[in-house]
């Protein structure tokens, strides 16, 4: 069987530039290896909805929203001590929501089958195929070979079928980070609300620095479902060596700090997983983003900004399978020269600009000391400042005193906070 | 607050699963690579605990594997050989 074009997983990517294709009249089939899209995805909770409405305006219409963001939580945590920012919009604004991604790419699958894109689950790629030229020509899966005239490679971070193809090095540690999560549901969506003091539709982003991590660099998270928390940690892979505790027991130890375990008592664990993500935007992408007969995709590209507290992937993947689709429906021929529209296109919009613009994130947010200085020094400041005994100190004087005390030095500190407020 | 820790075991039995039991589709090249690795950051980055250190040796099994691929780019002696678990088995997410 011969298809327009063939595309390599149904995430967010992958059925974007299937529903544009397929609705433009090409041929289209998405091959999932799940058994259903989003069967094997996972991310921490929260889409960006500007980018949406100018790639994806039909989401405002029907696809499905848990929570609307409108407050949005900065922790630094120690093992004893907290400190929290927190930022609230009284008006009902929409900018971003929390789902569960497989709710979002399972409304995304509809979109596309509806406009004639077939979609294939359970079915795992292989090997991109190529011609004797080293023009991509289908995939194979198992004993099958499926042609198609274009292939979009939007298979996610773990992307196998690039390093087969020789486009991609194997990954390094670098350039990624696993997050592990836990879905912990609550018997009425009151008791989360009145933890958190939320209202009926409103959600919470919380990122957390310090403790859930061991003060290496990554973070906690919380996201807010209808009636549960996505609650999980991620860990930038570089740091492995500084670890003391497993992976798979850190979202645990957070889950039971003393800060969080009011929040979730009598929550049960519906379910739990963990991912890689991409870190290092930009400085992963592959050679191109254009071959001759394939386009690549979403976090496959390295299409997902990561700034620490802010983190944009579904966006971007979004986006980007529209700008392949878009390139697809312009190119004359799947040559690799009239498919370098896509990279003109990744341009002009918002993905390689802002990719770009937070080239530097990744290197200072791997800075192992960032993390720990600014958690210990802020929480012990906070708390000498709050705490009045015989002194009533000025903050110049707690912050001093959280200085000596955690023995953290303020000028290389102050260094540290300019380098953040620029780049990230 | 005394809440109950759930193991990685409990924690991994909340999730659907499919086990293709026939074909564990992660190996270990060569375990004598495992033996001599000194610092065996597979079984500290592994999400769902499928590496476990039994003396200097370290013990797969994929049942519960999350399929990340976390693994494969830890381990410092390319030692792991990846691959997806075949149509469809493998960790099914229903919730996140």
């Amino acid at each position: 069987m011969k298809f327009d074009v063939v595309i390599v997983g149904a995430g967010p990517a992958g059925l974007a530039a299937a529903y544009k294709l397929a609705s433009a009249g090409f041929k289209v089939v998405v091959l999932e290896r799940g058994r259903e899209p989003g069967a094997k995805e996972l991310y921490g909770g929260r889409i960006y909805a500007y980018w949406l409405d100018k790639y994806l305006p039909e989401f405002r219409k029907d696809a499905p929203v848990d929570r609307w963001v409108r407050r949005e939580r900065v922790s630094f945590l120690t093992e004893d001590k907290a400190l929290t920012i927190e930022t609230a919009v009284v008006e009902k604004e929409k900018t971003s929501f929390v789902v569960p991604l497989v709710s979002f790419v399972s409304w995304m699958a509809k979109l596309a089958q509806n406009a004639g894109a077939k979609i294939i689950t359970e079915t795992p790629v292989d090997v991109l195929v190529k011609d004797e030229k080293g023009r991509v020509t289908g995939v194979q899966s198992g004993p099958d070979v499926l042609q198609a005239d274009y292939v979009v490679d939007a298979e996610g971070v773990n992307r196998l079928l690039l390093e087969r193809a020789g486009i991609v090095k194997k990954l390094e540690p670098e350039q990624v980070a696993v997050g592990v999560k836990e879905v912990l549901k609550f018997e009425n969506k009151k008791t989360l609300e009145e933890r958190l003091g939320l209202d009926e539709d409103e959600g919470l982003a919380w990122a957390i620095a310090g403790y859930p991590t061991e003060y290496l660099p990554g973070g906690g998270f919380i996201y807010t479902y209808k009636d549960a928390l996505a609650l999980g940690v991620v860990v930038y892979m570089r740091n492995w060596e500084k670890l003391k505790t497993p992976v798979y027991d850190l979202v645990e130890k957070l889950r039971l700090h003393p800060y969080m375990a009011p929040l979730v008592k009598g929550a049960s664990l519906q379910e739990y997983g963990g991912h890689m993500t991409p870190v290092a935007g930009i400085n992963m992408a592959p050679p191109r983003f254009y071959y001759d007969g394939l386009l690549i995709a979403g976090d496959a590209a390295g299409f997902l900004l990561h700034t620490g507290v802010l983190i944009r992937g579904v966006d971007f993947a979004v986006a980007s399978g529209v700008l392949a689709a878009e390139a697809i429906k312009e190119a004359r021929s799947p040559s690799a020269e009239d498919l370098a529209v896509y990279k003109k296109k990744l341009r002009s919009s918002f993905i390689l600009p802002q990719l770009e613009k937070f080239r530097k994130a990744d290197r200072l947010l791997s800075d192992e000391s960032l993390f720990r200085d600014l958690a210990l020094l802020s929480t012990e400041a906070a708390y000498s400042y709050f705490n009045i005994d015989e002194n009533h100190r000025t903050l110049f004087e707690a912050v001093r005193e959280a200085s000596k005390k955690t023995g953290i030095s303020l000028v290389n500190l102050i260094i540290n906070m300019i380098k953040m407020v620029r780049n990230l | 607050m005394s809440l109950k820790y759930f193991t990685i075991e409990e924690r991994l039995n909340a999730n659907a699963w499919d086990v293709d039991v026939h074909r564990p589709h992660i190996k270990i090249v060569d375990p004598e690579r495992c033996r001599k690795c000194e610092k065996k950051p597979c079984a500290l980055m592994c999400p769902a605990r499928c590496y476990v250190r039994q003396g200097d040796y370290v013990v797969l099994s994929t049942e519960a594997c999350v399929e990340c691929g976390t693994c494969r780019v830890v381990c410092p002696h390319g030692n792991i050989n990846w691959n997806y678990p075949r149509s469809g088995m493998g960790i099914w997410y229903r919730f996140t």
